[in-house]
């Protein structure tokens, strides 16, 4: 039977639909008796979901010199 | 975004775009800064803003926003490397910290939970990362994170670009592009554990 490091660094693998089926079952079987490695996996997914979240939106002033970027070429082009 | 939001964006509402530089913008300097330098991921965001809101009417509905305008960001900052006749800044790709395992010090000798994940309380994904105390240790992690388990991060989980996609543009193994993506994973998971478990980083 798998350990819970081996789970833990297959994880990404399971998550992202990339392991055979007898490595998913492996884990699955894994999962059924280990409420630590269900946790690990189920709080990695939560994780890599909120990972695009991670960056602070623009403040107003760099939207403002893109945006300004934008109309001056707009300009240019016509 | 919604149907309506998105024809509006394609017809050239310039409101709406600037909503959308607001949202994606410093993702897209994080995701050039590993391949052109600080120095000038602002300059090439800014062309590849341009080249996105003359391409914005051709989006097809079918890809994710932020993957769209990833790859127009990757392919400026490559284009201004070839104009600069400079090559990738990524020397150390593939041999960077392969050896150590954030979580390594979690586990017992026979391969178990020795020191098991915490239980996260937290409503929904996007609020996991956005407490104003974890978004700085948020800042300080990514910065001190080595430049190829960063790199992974921002365009696998960050851009959502394909995986097969990230190692043809940077010429890696896709063994070591999941031990990288797996690195940098597991050491923000080590991050909110602990911000979780002690409300501190």
């Amino acid at each position: 039977m798998l350990s819970c490091r081996e789970v833990v660094n297959d994880a990404d693998q399971l998550l992202d639909g990339e392991l055979h089926w007898r490595q998913r079952l492996s884990i699955r079987f894994h999962l059924l008796i280990c409420h630590n490695c269900r946790r690990y996996v189920r709080q990695l997914r939560m994780l890599i979901f909120a990972i695009p979240y991670m960056h602070q939106r623009a403040s107003d002033e760099e939207v403002s010199i893109i945006m300004a970027g934008i109309v001056s070429s707009e300009k240019s082009d016509a | 975004m919604n149907k309506d939001k998105l024809e509006r964006l394609k017809n050239g509402d310039q409101g709406l775009f600037a909503e959308l530089v607001r949202d994606h913008h410093r993702a897209l300097v994080a995701l050039v800064t590993p391949i052109v330098g600080t120095s000038e991921a602002e300059e090439v965001v800014q062309n590849a803003w341009l080249k996105a809101y003359k391409a914005i009417a051709g989006f097809e509905e079918r890809a994710q926003i932020r993957t769209w305008l990833g790859r127009i960001a990757i392919n400026e900052a490559k284009m201004q490397l070839r104009q600069r006749k400079r090559e990738l800044l990524f020397s150390d790709w593939g041999n960077q910290d392969l050896n150590s395992d954030p979580l390594a010090t979690r586990f017992a000798e026979d391969g178990h939970w020795q020191n098991p994940p915490t239980d996260w309380h937290v409503d929904s994904p996007d609020s996991l990362l956005m407490g104003e105390q974890l978004a700085d240790c948020l800042e300080r992690l990514l910065t001190e994170m080595p430049t190829n388990q960063r790199s992974m991060l921002e365009m696998r989980d960050s851009s959502g670009l394909p995986f097969e996609d990230i190692c043809n543009e940077l010429s890696i193994s896709a063994s070591n592009a999941r031990v990288l993506l797996h690195r940098a994973r597991t050491q923000l998971f080590k991050l909110v554990d602990h911000y979780q478990e002690t409300g501190e980083c």
